[in-house]
């Protein structure tokens, strides 16, 4: 079983948000990029599991420039076999789409995983289009993957309950809280990842169809205020008037 | 989850002010880059975040205890082995061949860093294992190797140091334990061990205790103590584990450390405790001071980790507590004016501000430490040579400053809280009884300043301060090429002689053989040298930051770049200064402490 998975690089949880050149790009300044949480802790973990069980190998994809080459390497010292790094800047969500599409086509992969969105953008949008550009089904938000033979039951989370489904043959999955826990890079993998392949292939044609126009971060967070526990009518005072959530 | 630790800080120290990637020029470290460091310190980060900062206040809550012969600790050590052991976390260091990676020691430090940041209860158990399996690698037979090291570093077995005994702990000549002989190399040993640390806990199926002792008519004093590998259970021929009768026969309940076991062993006492020698005989001390010169890095970067976790969560506390009115320069405070966050007030901010100057400065110090152990290990040259030397004056240094300064810092972290820092509710008051023992094992404050004045500064007739002078003036010198710091490198320059001017009224008590005049106050010679050499560290760090500032370099912020500088004028002003006292006491002629110039009526 053969499984291409998709990463992207997204800024650490704990970066600072900024932007840049009138609030339309992102202050990359002195932030540290990681793997998109998502593409990591349960897309490429479930995946690895998968080939474990049942043989076959984890093939990870990233369009990006150069300086992603780090999370590649992150994703291969967790134990992907190999990788694929598409030569171009991820203008949008389809530049990015059409690129893994276009590699994946000629290779026959039995599934391919994503993480449900990335932390950054949060845009939720390349594992669609892969999928229709593929003519593959799709199934999204995905925390529970079982495979039995060619068959895959999935579970997604809804609200208020879960949707169990079957999908028979190959598919795109967007991969969601739950579906695998996170594996830590050991020191072994981290020493066999410098050995392990990353080709680097030239993009299709593909043009951006999204240009932001603007960006905003949210107003700065006020000090904290004690209230007297014995004093609730200010408590919800507070609530009501103030923080605006009752 | 809150912040303990800052990575960003850890890469500055490590690529932009000590140039880490220099070690990569040599063969035991060829197989290495930038970015498989980053990814250990990733996946440092990110175990610990699991592993070991959720157990943080359950350790010390429900401390480690003994019950019908044996330790119970937290579940979470048991756990905490078996993951170290499967992932390589045991082995770090060592040679290839000894199931290692030959990290270098650095980047070893500075991923306990991490784990000592989020809980300094767990990473000891592992560090002992490492440390003691290491001496076995170093000096044990090819059979000892092959019984002991894997089923350590695979987590199945943990290692102890046993060292102290009931009379004897900062003077380690008076150790009484016996070994009498049985068969080439196979000892009887009998005795008492105390404290030990990790001696006995339900997270593995073997001790192997690294014990000394003194054989049957061997030297009294060092020169008669040897090393032995003495397991609880022992490996018989059939590979069949027979339990050795090395008895855990009470722990310790202390203030600090809590989840950490400390425990009393009795070795002989109801039957044999075989000890395999390892290294030769009555050289034990020797072969133990590898052991012990990691540890005591080891002890001064748990306490900097300590006392960096504690400064994040008052940094935190004193972003979101508002109290008080912000003082104006001109006019007066106005009570109807919104009550201002308490990082806003300047004396907050001192604390802030020294806790910040303390533990990034003793880090600084302990990764530069652990770079010379890195380089004197693999460069036969001169500069290998010259590593060595200063590896071993700053040993000393980097296990005091960050195990008294780190004390002081958290301290001034839980008076940020107020009230609430001396309540339960709130993490700072256990970091302050944790770092307390920082100053205590490993050679106390008192026995690191006796090394220091005592061994370290004559040794090669004043070889290594001399290379450690330079090391500053060339700082110095570099510093005074930037207009924004050649007023801190000129004040520093005017600091460092101070050593020699101490040195210089000491020295002839020495040359007579007043060696209790000489030493008598070492550890004021301690504060007065470790404050020039991390003021040192803070100009080191504020050069790399001005640089990175002039060439525009983004690896991290603008502000983050600035903060260096600014807290290394902090250091300057409210910490440097202090050299003069020091100074001052040490060349005050009056003999106090003296006990033949005053008796115990004194008192
Ligand atoms: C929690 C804990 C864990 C420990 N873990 C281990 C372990 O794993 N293995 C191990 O072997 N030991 C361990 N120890 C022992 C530790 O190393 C000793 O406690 C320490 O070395 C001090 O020895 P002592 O307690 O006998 O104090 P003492 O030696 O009695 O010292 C008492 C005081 O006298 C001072 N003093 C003593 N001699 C001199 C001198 N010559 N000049 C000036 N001042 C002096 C000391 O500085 C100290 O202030 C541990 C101790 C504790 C509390």
């Amino acid at each position: 079983m053969n499984i291409l998975v998709c990463i992207s690089k997204t800024p650490d949880t704990t970066s600072k948000i900024s932007f840049k050149s009138d609030n339309t790009e992102y202050n990359s300044d002195g932030v540290t990029f990681i793997m998109n949480p998502y593409d990591e802790w349960y897309a490429l973990v479930r995946a690895l599991e998968i080939t474990e069980q049942n043989g076959g190998s984890v093939t990870v994809i990233n369009v990006g420039p150069a300086t992603n080459d780090i999370i590649i390497r992150k994703a291969l010292a967790i134990g992907a076999a190999d990788a694929v790094r598409v030569d171009t800047e991820a203008m949008d969500s389809y530049v990015v789409a059409a690129n893994i599409a276009a590699h994946a086509k000629s290779k026959n992969y039995d599934m391919i995983f994503l993480g449900k969105e990335t932390i950054d953008y949060n845009g939720s949008e390349v594992g669609a289009m892969v999928a229709e550009i593929m003519d593959l089904p799709y199934a999204s938000y995905v925390s529970r993957l079982d495979i039995s033979g060619s068959t895959a039951t999935i579970t997604r989370e809804l609200e208020g309950g879960e949707e169990v489904s079957q999908i028979d043959g190959a598919f795109v999955l967007s991969a969601a809280k739950g579906l695998a826990e996170q594996r830590i890079a050991n020191m072994k993998g981290i020493m066999m990842a410098k050995s392990k392949p990353l080709t680097v292939v030239q993009p299709v044609q593909a043009d951006a169809r999204v240009s932001a126009v603007k960006y905003a971060v949210p107003p700065p967070k006020s000090g904290v205020k004690l209230v007297d526990p014995d004093n609730m009518d200010e408590l919800v005072r507070l609530l009501h008037e103030e923080a605006k959530v009752i | 989850m809150a912040q303990y630790v800052s990575l960003d800080t850890l890469r500055f120290l490590l690529y932009d002010v000590h140039k880490v990637e220099k070690l990569l020029q040599y063969e035991r470290f060829r197989d290495f880059d930038r970015n498989a460091f980053d990814m250990l310190l990733d996946s440092a980060k990110t175990w610990a975040d699991q592993d070991f900062y959720p157990y943080l206040r359950e350790m010390d809550e429900q401390p480690a205890y003994f019950k019908d012969g044996k330790v119970h600790t937290h579940p979470i050590v048991k756990k905490l082995f078996k993951e170290a052991g499967a992932n390589g976390w045991l082995g770090m260091y060592f040679d290839t061949e000894d199931g290692g990676i030959q990290l270098p020691m650095t980047i070893t430090n500075s991923v306990f860093h991490i784990l000592e940041a989020a809980n300094n209860h767990l990473p000891g158990y592992l560090g002992l294992t490492s440390g003691s399996a290491h001496l076995i690698a170093s000096f044990g037979s090819d059979d000892l190797k092959k019984t002991y090291i894997p089923n350590m570093l695979s987590g199945k077995w943990a290692g102890t140091m046993a060292l102290t005994e009931p009379q004897s702990g900062s003077s380690l000549s008076d150790i009484t334990t016996t070994a009498t002989p049985v068969s080439e190399g196979t000892y009887s040993i009998r005795g008492q061990k105390i404290f030990i640390s990790g001696g006995d806990h339900e997270g593995v199926d073997n001790f192997i205790h690294l014990t000394l002792a003194r054989i049957d008519g061997a030297p009294s004093g060092t020169k008669g103590i040897s090393l032995f590998v003495v397991p609880q259970y022992r490996v018989q021929d059939d590979g069949q584990l027979v339990y050795n009768h090395v008895k855990a026969v009470a722990d310790f309940q202390k203030m600090g450390q809590r989840g950490y076991s400390t425990v009393h062993l009795v070795y002989g006492e109801e039957d044999a405790s075989y000890g395999y020698l390892i290294g030769e005989a009555n050289q034990g001390l020797k072969h133990m001071f590898q052991m012990m010169n990691g540890a005591r890095i080891d002890v001064g970067l748990s306490a900097a980790s300590i006392a960096t976790a504690a400064y994040y969560a008052s940094l935190q506390y004193a972003r979101e507590r508002p109290q008080g009115r912000k003082l104006q320069n001109k006019g007066k405070k106005e009570a109807t004016n919104e009550q201002t966050l308490i990082i806003n007030h300047p004396d907050v901010r001192r604390m802030l501000l020294l806790q910040k100057a303390v533990v990034e400065g003793a880090l600084s110090l302990l990764l530069e430490c652990s770079l010379h152990v890195d380089i004197a290990g693999s460069d036969q040259s001169e500069t290998g040579i010259n590593s060595k030397l200063l590896s071993e004056i700053l040993t000393p240094v980097a296990k005091t400053y960050p195990a008294e300064m780190g004390r002081i810092a958290v301290n001034n972290g839980l008076q940020v809280l107020g009230g609430y820092g001396f309540c339960t509710d709130f993490v700072l008051q256990q970091y302050a009884r944790d770092i307390r023992i920082m100053a205590i094992y490993e050679g106390t404050t008192g026995i690191q300043s006796l090394d220091l004045l005592g061994r370290k500064i004559p040794m090669e007739n004043g070889r290594a301060l001399r290379l450690l002078s330079a090391q500053i003036m060339e700082t110095i010198s570099s510093a005074s090429n930037h207009e924004n710091l050649a007023p801190y490198a000129n004040v520093l320059g005017k600091h460092l002689p101070r050593v020699q001017q101490a040195l210089e009224y000491l020295f002839p008590f020495a040359l007579q053989g007043d060696h209790e005049d000489y030493l008598a106050d070492a550890t004021i010679f301690m504060d007065l040298t470790s404050n020039i050499i991390i003021a040192h560290q803070w100009l080191k760090m504020a050069l790399a930051a001005e640089n990175a500032l002039q060439s525009g370099d983004s690896t991290y912020t603008e502000d983050f770049y600035r903060s260096k500088v600014h807290t290394m004028k902090f250091y300057f002003k409210y910490e440097l200064p202090k050299t003069s006292a020091s100074l001052e006491t040490l060349l005050n002629k009056d003999k106090l402490t003296i006990t033949d110039t005053y008796n115990d009526s004194i008192f």
